[in-house]
């Protein structure tokens, strides 16, 4: 009898562990399929072939604000002026998180500088929000001064970093139209076309 | 078929099973590359002349892919890579030598910035006294990592060297 408990207790417990890896495998198929899809969506080109760096927030493990109500959040900028994303109501808007010692932020906050003028009769508004950590005011002015931005720049508070479910990776950049729904997101940096695509769907154009 | 019989076919099923879990195992790439610090420390124990002062190397390797700072990168908002030695007894620091970095390019035209960076494998070298026997040198690699299109936040990475006197 006690034989049968045993051999009965084997089995169940390899039926288990063969069950466990199937089931994982399945879902292994299946995220790598959705991967796949967002790669390819609209028509445009996976990031090896297109250059970009840009890649799907989902693809990165974390959750998607697409289709969502961008958070609101109220933050000082560095001239320690207030300034809340309901300020911007009505207006399309950006919000670019970036931060000093990052070099692929660097690079694309000038084309956001050049959008931000050249989209301004269609209401756009770009705000950056740095996520050094506990950097001075004056020491992210310089940073946001040297890489030739005006728009304004934000100083985190303890919440925003975890309102947009930021991860690891900078920069990362939600595109918000003029109902307050995020639209489009990125992490890394995209190409300049393909920042211009995601302002111009943000605008309506 | 008797009990031993099953047993034998219940544990020759068991690497099947073993195996089919060993197909899940580990994240989506996206997944764990956000969990990776990019920055792995290889060096093995070194065993040096006790009481003189000796060149010791501490060996990292940066992640294909990714890139860091180098000890003196070009901007000063960049963040160099940097060994800090943990207070200890046993073996004592006199200097630290970083090796040169390699010129990398980010972006490209006119839009392209330089950045002095180490990629795949390096060496700090570091100049130490060792009392005899086996003692322990501890200290933190401080690094920020990037690729060609996204950066980390900065990071310390603990290190523990062996070093025994002779």
């Amino acid at each position: 009898m006690r034989r049968i408990g045993v051999l009965a207790a084997m089995v169940v417990l390899v039926g288990l562990l063969v069950w466990a890896g199937v089931y994982n495998l399945r879902q292994r198929r299946a995220a790598m399929q959705r991967a796949q899809i967002v790669l390819v969506k609209d028509g445009t080109n996976p990031p090896a072939a297109s250059g970009s760096g840009s890649v799907d927030v989902s693809e990165l493990g974390g959750e998607s604000l697409k289709g969502k109500v961008a958070p609101a959040f109220t933050l000082v900028d560095i001239s320690g002026k207030k300034v809340s994303l309901a300020d911007f109501k009505g207006h399309p808007v950006v919000i670019n998180f970036w931060a000093t010692y990052c070099g692929p932020c660097k690079l694309e906050m000038p084309w956001f500088q050049e959008f931000s003028g050249k989209y301004q009769p269609q209401g756009l508004v770009v705000l950056g929000i740095d996520q050094d950590e506990d950097m001075p005011r004056d020491q992210v002015a310089t940073g946001a001064k040297k890489s030739g931005v005006s728009y304004p720049i934000l100083m985190p508070d303890k919440d925003i970093a975890k309102n947009y479910a930021l991860g690891d990776y900078l920069p990362q950049t939600f595109y918000v139209d003029k109902n307050g729904t995020v639209v489009e997101e990125s992490v890394g940096t995209p190409t300049k076309d393909e920042m211009e695509a995601n302002i111009r769907k943000v605008i309506g154009l | 078929m008797g009990f031993g019989s099953w047993v034998f076919g219940v544990v020759a099923v068991m690497p099947v099973a073993l195996l089919a879990q060993g197909i899940s195992f580990g994240d989506a790439p996206g997944a764990s590359a956000a969990k990776k610090g990019h920055v792995v420390f290889i060096s093995d124990g070194a065993v040096v002349e006790a009481g003189k002062p000796e060149v010791i190397e501490l060996q990292f390797r940066v992640d294909e892919g990714f890139h860091i700072n180098s000890h003196t990168p070009p901007d000063a908002l960049l963040i160099p890579t940097l060994f800090k030695v943990d207070p200890g007894e046993g073996v004592k620091v006199l200097g630290e030598e970083y090796p040169k970095g390699a010129a990398f390019k980010l972006g490209q035209g006119a839009d392209a910035e330089m950045l002095d960076v180490y990629q795949g494998e390096f060496r700090v070298r570091l100049r130490v006294v060792a009392a005899k026997g086996a003692q322990t040198l501890a200290g933190t690699l401080r690094y920020q990592a990037c690729d060609h299109a996204a950066c980390f936040p900065p990071r310390s990475l603990p290190v523990q060297v062996a070093i025994t006197g002779k």
